[in-house]
């Protein structure tokens, strides 16, 4: 059940890493704006170094954005102190990850235990809790073993179960299935979304994963630090083009994805040529003669980490490796 | 109830992830055991330290407190009682106080009431022991005891010369004082109460003892003892009337009346080991009597006088041993206890005078600078295990990078985080704190007991349990586990901010590390370095002998603190020069084959701060190794030199009288017969004679000391000792005709300008010396023949021409040198003999006293003891002469001579006799001659004759040897060092050319050193020892010295000190296993952090056997190259800290009074610290291999996706 309060929303968010280096500081974050409401679950997808785990981050929590608001649950994370932030962050926010990350040298117990420990909650209770919700995964005979000795899916569903222990209302997950095989995968999938649909937990999943991305009510593409497009429950990753919705943000930035903008004939000036209400039309002011000549800007044609040919696809990730799809002159 | 689960639940938790993540934590775990170890040892070193000192300056008598009545004994006094069970019921109240720690108490018979503090009041010094008068028993000899006992005035104030008598009461013959006095018995048992009553228990002093013969079971038929019945302070004298006994002058000042207990039928049952002085206010080595054998007459008197007072035992395990003061105010309160105390017996008040705190003041200043000496040298190896701590601490935390992000993600605030990482360094370091402590604990009595560098004695030897109180348990918890903590948290903070922040990824600006700082502080330490180097080896360049720096107190800073900047700011500088390692050896590997693939990938290394830090760590250590094992060899070293230089051989023995070689060895092996060892085995003896020599007529008589050929094999020499450190071309100079000089001799002598240590000088000309020896003759001119005559008719059996060395007129006076000196047939005529010892000199037949010339002759004083004058002269004119009347003789003392046939007109009546064979050659008692001077002769007229001066020349036969300089000696085996700076020495050839062949053969000295071969180690000198104590029973023996008794002394208190041998042992020890053990945690937190970079390495397809050799070449270059930074700064501070012991040294030195001639000359024991070399690089590539297969074997893909 999708509810009308947002559960996270985000406004204007800027990250700027900073560096020495002589090609100066990198803008992860520019001005980037969502909005999740209770209950829903949102994929984020996009090409490696869009910005996705600083978003992740950034919205969780875990570091402070350079500018921009972060509210979660009405609170605003910017706001707040350090302190402050664990405790909403304890509240409200659970994390997985792509590996289980869970800590080698404590037992599966002790793992799950350990996010109430931090809340200072009795020991006894924590583990009671912690064992309850292990053997509602199916982990109750696996407890006491430690990480090393789980199996992926174990590992991952002892995860998603220290995610779970604290009763968040919100989780972000990167990459949840990415280390799993197929059927595990599906399995943890299936369990998202029983969560998702029993518990109304609301979800903010980052993926290359269409199965992922199915058990979500939209997608949200992400290219160079903004959101540039919004796809519906029907994703195909491959193909991010088919289902695109493009993003006009409220200070009126729309940003094109490449294959777009190689479509549309490349940078340039273009004329408003039809403007009214939900409708825009852009023609090309003049053909720029060097775009032409010095070598367009095309999408590769092979993936220069797998070799995959993408033939006359228009995808905008390599289908077999997910790395995403450089562009070069023709 | 909930917070308790939690801590139990986190504790769990903490101790989990220590154990599970051991390898990260051994760094922490080895730092705090380190720091644990060295901090407890100090302390623990300091606590036996002072037990040691206590348990030897308390254990000297039994008493440990001594009780009077407050009020001394007269009419109508309060608070007192002479009743003995009153006296009793005292004990028992002090017994049965708990608070009081009294372990025993008994009323013994002794000193009088001392009722005052201070040893300098004269009511301290006033009050008298009871003294032994006599003794007399059949079976033995008696008459040749002395109960003389001036010791005990040479080792405190004035009290009393003589031996005296403890009467003991009932309580000491058991319980803890009958443990105590059994500690001391040598034969025999110290009786029980029954048998001590039984058998009229007598308990003799070995000295005694030994002289009377006695042994025990013995009967003693009667002894006399004397009690003071009255006093007064001179010049006010007693009235002889109202003394019953016999009034005495007492050396301090006042005037006694003692009178004499006469005790018959005693037995000896026991004897015990003479002791050292203890307490002044007691005397010592008493006669012990048990008070049975008194009548209750008796008794009274005794208590009457004053004599009676209570003898307390402490319960000396209560003392406070962890320092001094705190047992002086322990002792303190005992004191104000028992006197405040309110007593059975009513109105009974006492006086406490306590013995054991007036040692307890001087151990205390000694102690301290002991202990400052002790903390200073530990405190690189303090800094060291600190230094480990913090940089294992700093690698730690970055293993956990991961585990950090982990717990922040499932919210962790930073201060969870800290409590967490906290908690866990607590556990892993209360661990290793434990075990470190109780190590310590239970090396300390080894290091106690450490006789030198690496050597151990058997542990009775010093007995001493080290435990620290609860409260020093909990400050060294605190300190050693809080500054853990402490650095723990302050990483902790700085590294969860940098975490925290890391999102803004912000460029750290690492401060420049303010190298500056560290350049002036290694500079300042090379120039202590420079300095000490100077100051040791003393180059001609150095004009003034003070090295660069003048100024005194510059100069004794830069000698404290030099060293230890050194070794910081070395290591720091030093470091930096390590981790350029790889560089370096590149250079000079990089072209050959064995590195010539891997070349690329050495490139970047050595720069990361993790390999800076373990050059760092083992500079530090591997220069401490250094630091321990040199200066704790060469302390050793010089302990065993300092104590050949004082015996000068295994045994060294002044007899009393001068003895030729057969003698003497006869002598030593009698001892060696009556030590169980075989008598007939092979010895080496050698003297030194001294002689008066005259070299070109530049200065007269200088003192010249022959080395007989057999000093070679005899004496033990140093090569600091002779000229040019070379002890063979010495000797060889010496058996031929060379000489050396000691420094001030050869100033006089114009020998050489150069003064310092031993140098030798050009071979010119200049240095052929003509050695000139005068032997005087003593000749007669020949007189008239028929006064010859009549003299020798008269007397009896002397014939005239034995008068012939005539030295009348002379003045002989004040003069040791005669003792035992033959002056027989000597004409002492008008001699000065005043204050001259002529003890156990031969003067039979000389003629002294006749005074008919002008000058009078002067015998005041003279000391005649134990000489034989048969058939001396002795005269006085003045007795002829009826206006004057004086005694020649009175105040000579006679004890022990031979006066049988003396004749002249003479009155021994004031003279000192005892034990003196009178001129009848009957015995004298204690007044006089019993029998009278011998028959006044009548003064005939050839006598007259006779009297008028005879004529004699002293002939002078010159010899003389050509000598040739060969340097400067420092000092001689086994003499007097100052002596040695103004004498020569020759060899005993020239002696032999000098003196002429007949004396040379005839040879005989008080003064000779042996070697007993085999014997002086047997049983780790033990046996040594006991020879030496047994000679020293011996009747003619003046002193004896054995190599093991003097090295002990040494160890103990003279060329460093007290256990220092240990703490370097232990510091050696430490710091080795600190290499060894920092080389290990260190490589492998390296290794582990570079994992990734290996795995890198790998995936681009470097193959595993490059992959090992770039690692093996990279950590093996830094750390061959910082070991060899390592030593090198090693050796430095060595030298550095030589200015440091000297220092310390030269206090030491002043307390204890024993002065040394040795330098302290470094010394390098390579052999060991190549073993801790060898160790460490060992472990190095054993960490290499385990390390590096690892990292080759782990899952490359995993290695690489991992953080």
């Amino acid at each position: 059940m999708v509810g009308d309060t947002p559960i996270l929303e985000a406004d204007s968010l800027y990250h700027i890493y900073e560096s020495r280096a002589e090609d100066g500081n990198v803008v992860a974050l520019r001005g980037l704006q969502i909005s999740i409401k209770e209950g829903e679950a949102v994929a984020v997808v996009g090409p490696s170094g869009s910005g996705k785990s600083t978003l992740l981050k950034c919205l969780g929590g875990l570091m402070k954005p350079s500018a921009g608001m972060v509210r979660i649950g009405g609170e605003n994370l910017t706001r707040l102190t350090g302190k402050e932030l664990v405790e909403v962050r304890q509240r409200m926010v659970s994390f997985i990850f792509q590996e289980g990350n869970l800590l080698p040298h404590l037992s599966a117990l002790d793992n799950v235990a350990q996010p109430l420990r931090h809340q200072r909650i009795p020991p006894k209770e924590a583990k009671n809790r912690a064992s309850e919700l292990l053997t509602k995964l199916g982990l109750g005979a696996r407890m006491n073993a430690r990480p090393a000795l789980l199996s992926g899916g174990e590992q991952q569903r002892t995860a998603i179960a220290r995610a779970l222990i604290t009763k968040p209302r919100l989780i972000l997950a990167d990459e949840p299935t990415g280390a799993l095989d197929p059927i595990t995968s599906r399995e943890v999938l299936a369990l998202f979304s029983s969560l998702h649909e029993v518990d109304n937990v609301s979800f903010l999943l980052v993926t290359h994963n269409r199965e992922v991305a199915d058990i979500c009510g939209r997608s949200l593409e992400l290219r160079d630090g903004r959101f540039v497009a919004q796809h519906g429950a029907q994703l195909d990753v491959s193909d991010l083009g088919d289902s695109r919705e493009l993003i006009v943000d409220d200070l009126g930035t729309v940003t094109f994805p490449p294959d777009i903008l190689i479509e549309m004939g490349g940078a340039g000036r273009y004329s408003v040529d039809d403007l009214s209400k939900g409708r825009l039309v852009l023609s090309s002011v003049e053909k720029t003669e060097s775009l032409v000549e010095g070598g367009q800007m095309v999408l590769t044609s092979i993936c220069p980490a797998c070799k995959h040919e993408y033939g006359d696809e228009g995808a905008q990730q390599c289908p077999s490796c997910g790395s995403s799809r450089p562009m070069i002159s023709s | 109830m909930k917070a308790f689960d939690r801590i139990i639940d986190s504790l769990r938790i903490a101790s989990i992830s220590s154990w599970r993540t051991k390898e990260r934590g051994l760094a922490i775990v080895a730092g705090v055991f380190l720091a644990s170890l060295v901090v407890t040892t100090v302390l623990a070193y300091g606590n036996g330290l002072s037990q040691a000192f206590l348990a030897g300056g308390i254990e000297a008598d039994v008493i440990d407190a001594k009780v009077d009545m407050k009020r001394p004994p007269g009419d109508n006094v309060t608070g007192r009682t002479n009743d003995s069970i009153q006296w009793a019921s005292v004990c028992d109240d002090l017994l049965s106080d708990e608070s009081l720690s009294v372990s025993d108490c008994d009323l013994v018979y002794g000193r009088q009431g001392i009722r005052v503090t201070g040893f300098f009041d004269e009511n301290f010094i006033r009050p008298q022991p009871l003294n032994v008068e006599s003794i007399e028993g059949i079976t033995s000899d008696w008459e040749n005891v002395s109960f003389d006992y001036p010791e005990q005035l040479e080792s405190g104030p004035p009290i009393n010369g003589q031996r005296s008598v403890r009467i003991l009461g009932e309580s000491s013959w058991d319980g803890e004082f009958s443990n105590r006095y059994q500690a001391e018995i040598l034969y025999g048992e110290w009786p029980t109460p029954d048998r001590a009553l039984n058998s009229r228990a007598v308990v003799l002093p070995n000295q005694v003892a030994s002289q009377a013969g006695v042994s025990e079971n013995e009967t003693i038929d009667r002894l006399d003892f004397s009690y003071v019945s009255d006093y007064s302070a001179l010049p006010a004298e007693i009235d002889p009337e109202s003394c019953s006994g016999e009034i005495r002058t007492g050396v301090n000042g006042f005037q006694y009346c003692r009178e004499t207990i006469t005790l018959l039928n005693l037995t000896v049952v026991g004897i015990y080991a003479d002791q050292p002085p203890a307490n002044p206010a007691l005397q010592f080595n008493h006669i012990f009597i048990t008070g049975t054998v008194l009548t209750e007459e008796q008794n009274l008197t005794l208590m009457q006088n004053d004599h009676a007072y209570l003898a307390l035992a402490i319960d000396r395990s209560k003392l406070p041993s962890s320092s001094t003061s705190a047992a002086a105010d322990w002792l303190d309160d005992i004191e104000n206890n028992v006197e405040g105390k309110n007593y059975t017996t009513a109105n009974i008040e006492v006086d406490y005078y306590d013995l054991i705190s007036g040692t307890l003041t001087f151990l205390n200043i000694y102690l301290g600078f002991v202990q400052i000496f002790d903390y200073i040298i530990m405190v690189p190896i303090i800094a060291l295990s600190l230094s480990v701590l913090a940089y294992g601490m700093l690698l730690s935390l970055e293993q956990r990078r991961r585990e950090i992000s982990i717990e922040r993600v499932i919210g962790a605030t930073s201060e969870t985080l800290q409590r967490m990482v906290l908690l866990e360094i607590l556990v892993m370091s209360s661990a290793a704190w434990l075990a470190g402590y109780l190590l310590a604990l239970a090396s300390v009595p080894l290091i106690l007991n450490a006789v030198g560098f690496m050597e151990f004695e058997k542990l009775d030897q010093l007995d001493v349990s080290v435990s620290l109180s609860v409260f020093s348990t909990i400050i060294l918890f605190i300190i050693v586990v809080g500054i853990a903590a402490q650095f723990g948290r302050s990483r902790t903070r700085s590294f969860l901010e940098m975490e925290i922040d890391e999102g803004v990824k912000k460029v750290v600006i690492k401060e420049g590390g303010r190298r500056w700082l560290q350049y002036l502080i290694f500079f300042i330490g090379l120039l202590a370095l420079i300095e000490a180097y100077i100051e040791t080896t003393d180059p001609i360049w150095d004009e003034d002998d003070d090295g660069l720096v003048s100024n005194f107190i510059l100069n004794g800073l830069l000698f404290i603190f030099g060293p230890f900047l050194l070794w910081i700011g070395g290591a720091l500088v030093l470091g930096r020069l390590g981790s350029l390692g790889p560089k370096i050896a590149q250079i000079i590997f990089g072209r050959t084959p064995l590195l010539k693939d891997v070349r690329r990938g050495l490139q970047r290394s050595g720069s990361a701060e993790s390999v800076n830090r373990l050059a760092i760590i083992m500079i530090l250590t591997l220069s401490i190794v250094t630091l321990a094992a040199v200066q704790g060899e060469t302390g050793t070293l010089v302990d065993e030199r300092t104590a050949s230089a004082q015996v000068g051989s295994d045994l060294q023995v002044q007899f009393t009288d001068s003895v030729n070689k057969s003698v003497a060895e006869q002598r030593l092996r009698d001892a060696i017969f009556a030590v169980g060892e075989d008598k007939d085995m092979s010895i080496g003896s050698t003297t030194v004679p001294t002689i008066l020599t005259n070299i070109d007529g530049k200065a007269s008589n200088i003192p010249t000391w022959v080395l007989l050929d057999s000093h070679k094999e005899v004496m033990i020499w140093d090569n600091q000792a002779v000229p040019n450190q070379d002890q063979e071309a010495a000797f060889e100079g010496w058996k031929t005709t060379s000489f050396t000089a000691g420094e001030s001799a050869a100033i006089t002598l114009e020998l050489s300008r150069e003064v310092g240590r031993g140098k030798a000088v050009s071979n010119d000309d200049d240095q052929i010396q003509t050695l000139t020896y005068d032997e005087d003759n003593f000749v007669a001119i020949p007189v008239d023949q028929q006064q010859i005559d009549l003299l020798s008719s008269f007397a009896q059996g002397i014939s005239a021409l034995d008068l012939s060395p005539n030295y009348s007129g002379k003045d002989l006076s004040n003069t040791d040198t005669w003792a035992g000196f033959n002056f027989s047939g000597s004409n002492l005529f008008d001699t000065n003999l005043s204050g001259s010892n002529f003890t156990n000199t031969s003067l039979v037949g000389a003629v002294i006293g006749f005074g008919l010339s002008d000058a009078q002759p002067n015998l005041f004083g003279l000391d005649l003891s134990g000489a034989n004058l048969t058939g001396i002269g002795i005269a006085d004119f003045n007795q002829l002469n009826p206006f004057i009347s004086s005694n020649l003789l009175s105040g000579v003392n006679f004890t022990n001579s031979n006066l049988s046939g003396a004749w002249g007109f003479f009155d021994l009546n004031q003279s000192t006799l005892s034990n003196t064979t009178c001129p009848d050659g009957t015995n004298s008692d204690q007044s006089g001659c019993a029998s009278g001077p011998a028959p006044a002769m009548l003064w005939p007229q050839e006598i007259v004759l006779a009297m008028q001066p005879l004529e004699f020349k002293i002939e002078t036969t010159t010899r003389n040897a050509t000598v040739e300089f060969m340097g400067q000696h420092r000092w001689v085996p086994g003499l007097d060092n100052s002596e040695a700076q103004t004498s020569l020495v020759i060899g005993e050839s020239v002696w032999r050319q000098l003196v002429g062949t007949d004396v040379a053969n005839n040879l005989t000295a008080t003064k000779w050193f042996f070697d007993v071969g085999a014997l002086a180690s047997k049983d780790d000198g033990s046996v040594l020892k006991r020879l030496s104590s047994q000679i020293s029973t011996q009747s003619n023996i003046s002193s004896v010295s054995d190599w093991k008794t003097s090295h002990e002394d040494v160890e103990r208190n003279g060329g460093l000190i007290f256990g220092t041998p240990g703490l370097l042992t232990l510091q050696f020890v430490v710091a080795s296993l600190a290499a060894v053990a920092s080389a290990f945690v260190f490589l492998t937190l390296v290794l582990t952090q570079r994992r990734k970079e290996l795995a890198i390495l790998q995936a681009i397809g470097a193959s595993p056997n490059q992959v090992m050799r770039l690692v093996l070449f990279e950590i093996l270059s830094i750390v061959i190259f910082s070991m060899f930074l390592g030593s090198l700064l090693g050796v430095g501070i060595s030298y550095a800290f030589n200015g440091f012991f000297g220092i310390f040294g030269f206090i030491f030195q002043l307390f204890g009074g024993n002065s040394t001639p040795i330098s302290r000359e470094i010394l390098f024991p390579w052999i060991r610290l190549s073993l801790v070399y060898l160790a460490v690089l060992t472990t190095v590539i054993m960490a290499l291999l385990v390390t590096t297969r690892q990292a080759l074997k782990a899952d490359l893909a995993v290695t690489l996706k991992g953080e």
